[in-house]
């Protein structure tokens, strides 16, 4: 996983990116299949050990010689490695990125806008933060499916080849955390901005600045009819579809303790902001409209918001909502389901909570509080969660090393689990837990068997050379397992006559 | 056909088939089944209302919307009964808590039909007892004991399987406890049986002709595996996108056009065969009785709920109706003015009514729907 090589700077002009991707090529030899460490000790325990367990929980699944480098590092030090993503070397995930996408690597910056200095992994990471909000408009110049394809492409590549693995599964947590099906309205072409600025700008930052920057982002107005908001008649009633969500499902969560009032009093807040459609000029621009503002007084949640505070409403309802003890609770169960167990803890739940609220929603302080509870190093609640699909399919990608494209082949096993990215209709977001993703087993074991045996167009594996590199079947039963294979697994690896797609498809790889 | 019902279902019985509906993101009942000698809907909606010349007039108080003429002939023919003011007793209007309690059949887990399913006969279950239509289990379906979840019959197979592969697979699977075991066998089960019908091509029925939407296409597949005997007890298919705070008028035409022309190629296709078979079709919530300033409308209440086939007393629309006085409707808070339609008709009753004329007990009843005092709607039967 370590960022093995040098930075490549880059020069500038569109000339530029041909070359860099023929440089890429031959540097590596392929696109987009990162080289193996040097040593690729695989597991040997019998058991899922705390190793193992922790890799499984905060990437996408082990590649070969994660375990060996996690275990010579130490857990707390991955754990410390993967909550500081900016320290972190990715440049083989971020050249792919850049050159394989023009939406998100347009030599102007529509989505990567890159000024000043390229080899600061800062700005890498969070290139937005540098020029937020800028040209989006930009992004209406390119065809709906072509930003849904890019986008789609790139999360299943980020995910597969990032070495910042816990940044790209909390990507995906926010993801579905503040949700938007792109395919309502003119969010088809904002999303890819919503990706950009709101939830990879802070998904290992801060959650009121996320939560700010979900609230004014183009997509989001148009997803949950933020736009349309207004009073300009006295007799106009607010749209409160946004407001409604951000209390249910953003913050304070559906049993927080808020009213139907508040609902409507939070949409009298948000009156007035919008976005310039695209039949305007500087469409995709966020903008507060004054006249179309209920600027009378408010009370959410028992606070009072006195008359007149214009654009002002906006910030101190997002206070008043994250400062709730309901949006704590409810963002530190939702973390605590995703890593320790469909069922989560109480304990860790309060634990991450207080950690969330005392830090004032900052995030990789919250994750480092939940990763040192008891309940999550617990030998029991190893190997027990049931991997949504996406993580299933990247981490079968990452554990054979495959080389892949992740064009539509991929997407479309992805599209009949239920569960590609940027495909779920409603503000919830895809959901967590193993029930609702039982039935998607035909179709796991369809792309194990049609990945192993290389019959997915774009994606290959070299598996003999991979079980050599392990040193036979047992080490690469090891390493895809994340433990020593069980007598019967092994005796089903050996009859199936499809060892490797066997592993893939068997219940154990459907854990983590 | 040859009998293959009595080997896939192990009995002989003439089999009754469920099929589920959901109108996901709350549709507009008012649009859909308009109260049209009603002032009060005209004063509520003065730009959205649906005009009595326009719709296709039910009785002396209901019509349908336009863009469901399709179904004219169902509501003639005396197969398609309609509750209005009907939903749960819900009050978040929040979709996820009114679709889950609605799915559930309760604050309760597993979904409605999923535990119906469970409370009959051991004997006649199979991997094809139940189909869920799309790419997802429904939460309706959740805890049924076999469910198939598919978009197309042409899909389900496992590419390059071996015997070898499949046999040891099967291995490490059957010492898998609890749910995931329990949905490997219906996979194993349901491949070897679809298997069977791939390898033909589908003609409907009676001239009938389905669209090329997701949703008629879906229906189809349905149709298919009802005339094909298999054992279909229940499936479900979602119609989704009915979600109209903004310019509603647009979206409702398209979508209503697609649900009633879907339901009456269904209905044609399967001719004789809709007396044992039952489709209902349901929403988690209606929407405010006054139109927005956005040409839309938001969350409300009532909605109307739909029950076609299977012998139903249909061309009436059943149930509690007090009209759209404002003294009538629900009130949510001091800010809003009109009110929402109250839900008179508990859509368990509805629900309650057609799973009795499909098997269930009353034992089975207060199973599927714990917690909760049942009086079913008599839309079956004399």
């Amino acid at each position: 996983m370590a960022g093995a090589g040098a930075v490549v700077v880059a020069g500038s002009g569109c000339g530029r990116v041909k070359d860099d991707v023929t440089d890429l090529r031959r540097w590596i030899g392929k696109p987009t299949a990162p080289p193996l460490a040097a040593t690729l000790t695989p597991p040997s325990a019998k058991e899922i050990d705390a190793v193992s367990h922790v890799v499984n929980r905060l990437t996408f699944g082990a590649r070969p010689g994660d375990h060996a480098r996690v275990a010579a590092m130490g857990v707390d030090a991955f754990i410390e490695e993967q909550l500081a993503p900016q320290e972190m070397k990715d440049w083989i995930c971020e050249r792919v990125i850049r050159h394989e996408f023009d939406t998100l690597a347009d030599p102007e910056g529509t989505l990567f806008p890159r000024k000043a200095d390229e080899s600061d992994p800062l700005q890498q990471l969070f290139p937005a933060m540098k020029d937020r909000g800028a040209r989006v408009g930009h992004l209406y110049e390119f065809k709906d499916k072509v930003l849904l394809d890019e986008l789609t492409r790139a999360t299943v590549l980020r995910a597969v080849l990032s070495e910042r693995q816990l940044y790209e599964v909390m990507v995906q947590f926010w993801s579905d955390h503040f949700n938007i099906d792109p395919s309502k309205a003119e969010a088809k072409w904002l999303k890819a901005a919503d990706d950009r600025d709101v939830i990879r700008a802070h998904a290992l930052g801060n959650f009121r600045e996320m939560l700010r920057a979900s609230a004014v982002s183009p997509a989001m107005l148009w997803y949950l009819d933020g736009r349309v908001n207004r009073r300009v008649k006295p007799e106009d009633k607010p749209n409160e579809n946004y407001a409604r969500e951000l209390l249910e499902l953003h913050t304070l969560g559906v049993h927080g303790g808020y009213t139907q009032q508040d609902v409507m009093e939070v949409a009298r807040c948000l009156t007035g902001w919008t976005v310039r459609d695209r039949k305007k000029f500087f469409r995709g621009r966020v903008e507060f409209r004054k006249f179309e503002h209920d600027d009378g007084a408010k009370r959410v949640l028992g606070v009072e918001i006195p008359a007149g505070g214009g654009a002002r409403d906006l910030d101190r309802v997002l206070e008043i909502v994250v400062a709730h003890p309901s949006t704590a609770q409810h963002v530190a169960e939702k973390l605590c389901r995703r890593f320790i167990a469909d069922d989560p803890p109480a304990a860790a739940v309060a634990v991450t909570a207080a950690a969330f609220a005392q830090s004032g929603g900052d995030i990789p302080t919250t994750l480092r509080a939940l990763f040192a509870t008891a309940e999550f190093r617990a030998p029991e609640v190893r190997g027990g969660k049931f991997k949504r699909p996406f993580h299933f399919v990247v981490s079968a990608l990452r554990a054979t090393n495959a080389e892949t494209d992740a064009a539509k082949p991929v997407v479309d096993y992805l599209v009949r689990m239920g569960h590609a990215p940027f495909r779920y209709t409603t503000p919830d977001g895809y959901p967590e837990a193993a029930s609702h993703w039982q039935s998607s087993l035909l179709w796991r074991w369809n792309f194990a068997s049609a990945l192993a045996a290389n019959g997915i167009k774009g994606t290959n594996v070299e598996a003999d050379k991979l079980r050599e590199r392990l040193g036979g079947d047992e080490g690469l039963m090891a390493t895809v397992l994340g433990r020593r294979a069980s007598d019967d697994e092994r005796a089903a690896y050996q009859e199936s006559g499809a060892g490797l797609a066997l592993l893939l498809a068997s219940p154990a790889f459907q854990h983590c | 056909m040859p009998p293959p019902q009595a080997v896939i279902s192990g009995n002989g019985d003439e089999r009754r088939t469920l099929v589920v509906i959901f109108l996901r993101g709350a549709a507009d009942g008012l649009a859909l089944v308009p109260p049209v000698t009603d002032d009060h809907y005209y004063r509520a909606r003065p730009r959205l209302g649906i005009a009595a010349k326009d719709a296709v007039k039910l009785d002396d108080r209901f019509a349908l919307h336009p863009k469901l003429r399709a179904l004219e002939s169902a509501w003639g023919d005396g197969d398609l009964a309609i509750v209005h003011a009907c939903g749960t007793e819900d009050q978040t209007r929040s979709h996820f808590e009114a679709q889950d309690l609605m799915e559930h059949g309760g604050v309760v887990a597993g979904g409605w039909l999923g535990r119906y399913l469970r409370t009959r006969p051991v004997e006649s279950r199979g991997a094809l007892a139940c189909v869920a239509v799309g790419k997802a289990l429904p939460e309706c379906l959740l805890g049924a004991p076999a469910v198939t979840v598919m978009q197309s019959l042409e899909e389900f197979s496992i590419a390059g399987r071996t015997p070898a592969f499949g046999s040891q697979l099967e291995r490490l699977y059957a010492m898998q406890r609890g749910q995931l075991g329990a949905a490997a066998r219906d996979t194993f089960e349901a491949l070897v049986r679809i298997e069977a019908m791939r390898t033909t091509t589908y003609q409907p029925g009676n001239g009938a002709s389905y669209g090329r939407d997701e949703f008629a296409g879906g229906l189809s597949q349905v149709a298919r595996l009802i005339k094909a005997d298999v054992g279909l007890e229940a499936a479900s298919i979602d119609l989704p996108g009915w979600d109209s705070h903004f310019a509603q008028q647009g979206q409702v035409e398209g979508l209503a056009g697609r649900l009633a022309d879907g339901l009456a190629a269904f209905r044609r296709d399967l001719g004789a065969r809709m007396a044992t078979t039952t489709v209902v079709v349901m929403t988690e919530f209606g929407r405010t009785v006054e139109e927005n300033s956005a040409f839309g409308t938001d969350h409300g209440r009532g909605s109307a709920l739909w029950v076609m086939g299977g012998g139903v007393r249909g061309g009436k629309v059943h149930g509690a109706w007090r009209g759209l006085a404002p003294e009538n409707l629900e009130r949510r808070g001091v800010l809003e003015g009109y009110g929402d339609l109250p839900v008179l008709n508990n859509y368990r009753n509805v629900l309650a009514s057609v799973l009795t004329r499909q098997g269930a007990t009353a034992q089975g009843l207060a199973e599927v729907f714990p917690e909760f005092a049942l009086e079913p709607l008599g839309l079956f039967g004399a």
